[in-house]
């Protein structure tokens, strides 16, 4: 482990594309942003704390599933990451470095959020640990997703089209901008396929607009293991 | 010294890329040329532990690439072909990342970087966003992490391919203040002899030669090249470019017959050796 190089290169990477790539900030703003508005107008307002809840979830869940372009990108196009090999570093430092740099780069998200959800009375400053707890697992899972499915590419020209594709699927469709409750139980399931709807049914838990369902804990957990181990298998660190 | 040990590598059923490299390299600067697809970046990157090989293995400076790559790693830096900066970040502050990831801790991996981005005088553009940078300054950083780094062993693929003339001096100008061992890979020839003592010719996966520049060229014994399109006689053609090696007396003779008289060079290797340059 090479902690420093980790922060580092999280805070650099994560930290400069906000500030000399906004774009890519308002990018990863619009479609919550967009929900969030059209959310309360059909629900006449009931259903705006859901939508609120769900923002920071679609923020890194879209942040860290983009990071498949990233990593992909460093692997086959500008060669970053064989870079990389030929030094000290283990593929799971460079895994951490970039998963941390996607949260980095979700942090004014989260935090423009964290303004609306306690004006609102939506998050409460109890609840913030737990939501941040939440919110580092998924970017991980999600992450690692990312690097297995940046492992397989050959070109990376079809990368933004699948990214664009698993972004919007995976954020929009599980319970994120409306009450988990709302769904068959066996629906619930199958969505769990997604990491985002354990975390985001976690979160309708946490902050108390829903019933807390602590297995999708163990299940977020899980995921996140199980694709840790994999993400670590088809990097493609040393060929 | 690196030492190559029977290296193959095998990447599908059809693509043999190395088909048993063996060699010993004890020049401070070897140069590694080949046309494109001959096997230098798959042999440089299986050097560099960055690509297992099918059989074989080698060592540098005694080490391991399969038994002790830790030790490796930290002997050598590799920049690889085509390697990019990252746009958004500037030169100093990727370099401090690379040191980093080498175990320079944060404030030496500054200065270092700071030093070597003056040294190859790239100092003014350190926090530039690098996708601000000419081609040859963005290459001329990847030489300076390298420098930085202090590695005992660089390995440069291809670090001049795609550069205008004049950045390609530059770039050049930068490899020569390295003080390391160096292996460096090119299909230009003259950049082998401007920079490398060794030359070690692959083609198809094959080393087809190796030697001293001073020691190959010799090989031809003050002889000269003539070449003429549609010529008679030749010793080999190439399309439809008639090719004779001719000694010192037979020039007059040759210039009237409508040869073109040329200087050897290491491309006259290649083509001795019935390799194409076309690729
Ligand atoms: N990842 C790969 N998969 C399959 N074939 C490859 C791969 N990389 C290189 N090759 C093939 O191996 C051969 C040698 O390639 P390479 O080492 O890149 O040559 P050079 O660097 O001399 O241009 C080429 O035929 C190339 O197409
Ligand atoms: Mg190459």
């Amino acid at each position: 482990m090479n902690p420093k190089f980790i922060l580092f290169f999280a805070w650099y990477y994560g930290f400069y594309v906000v500030l000399r790539g906004p774009s890519y900030l308002l990018a990863s703003l619009s479609l919550p942003l967009t929900l969030l508005f059209m959310v309360t107008i059909f629900t006449h307002g009931t259903l705006i704390a859901f939508a609120i809840a769900g923002g920071p979830i679609a923020i890194v869940a879209a942040n860290s599933i983009n990071g498949a372009a990233d990593a992909a990108f460093f692997r086959i196009q500008i060669r970053i990451q064989d870079l990389f090999v030929a030094t000290s570093i283990t593929s799971q430092d460079y895994m951490f470095a970039l998963s941390l740099s996607y949260l980095v780069f979700s942090l004014p998200g989260i935090i423009l959020y964290g303004i609306l959800g306690s004006y609102l009375r939506v998050f409460s400053l109890n609840s913030a640990p737990w939501i941040i707890g939440v919110l580092v697992l998924l970017t991980l899972t999600i992450s690692n997703l990312s690097f297995i499915i940046a492992g397989l590419l050959k070109h990376i020209r079809n990368v933004w089209g699948i990214t664009a594709i698993l972004s919007i699927i995976m954020t929009v469709l599980p319970p994120t901008f409306y009450p988990y409750s709302y769904l068959p139980n066996w629906i619930l399931y199958v969505l769990s396929i997604s990491p985002v709807t354990p975390a985001a049914v976690l979160l309708q838990g946490i902050v108390g607009l829903e019933r807390i369902q602590y297995w999708m804990l163990a299940i977020l957990f899980f995921e996140t293991v199980v694709l840790t181990l994999l993400g670590r298998k088809f990097i493609r660190w040393r060929e | 010294m690196i030492e190559i040990q029977g290296i193959t590598k095998r990447y599908n059923k059809h693509i043999f890329a190395l088909k048993g490299i063996e060699a010993s390299l004890k020049e401070r600067v070897t140069t590694v040329i080949g046309r494109n697809g001959a096997g230098k970046t798959t042999l440089i990157r299986i050097l560099s532990t960055q690509l297992f090989p099918s059989s074989g293995t080698a060592l540098i400076e005694g080490f391991d690439i399969l038994k002790e790559t830790k030790k490796v790693r930290q002997l050598i830096s590799s920049i690889p072909q085509e390697a990019q900066l990252i746009g958004i970040l500037s030169p100093l502050e990727q370099m401090q990342l690379y040191l980093m990831a080498r175990g320079f801790s944060t404030s030496q991996a500054k200065e270092e970087s700071k030093d070597a981005l003056d040294e190859l005088e790239l100092y003014d553009f350190r926090n530039a966003p690098s996708d601000t940078l000419s081609g040859g300054m963005k290459r001329k950083v990847f030489v300076a992490m390298a420098l930085a780094a202090k590695a005992p062993v660089i390995f440069l693929d291809e670090p001049t391919t795609g550069l205008d003339p004049l950045s390609r001096i530059e770039v050049w100008s930068a490899i020569k203040r390295l003080s390391s061992k160096i292996i460096l890979t090119t299909h230009y020839m003259e950049e082998a002899q401007e920079l490398s003592n060794e030359v070690v010719v692959i083609d198809q996966g094959k080393i087809i030669t190796q030697g001293t520049v001073n020691n190959l060229l010799s090989t031809f014994n003050g002889k000269m090249r003539a070449e003429k399109l549609d010529g008679e006689e030749f010793d080999i053609k190439i399309a439809n470019v008639a090719i004779k090696y001719i000694e010192q007396d037979r020039v007059d003779e040759f210039l009237r017959k409508g040869y073109d008289i040329k200087r050897i060079n290491l491309d006259d290797i290649f083509l001795s050796k019935g390799v194409s340059l076309e690729s």
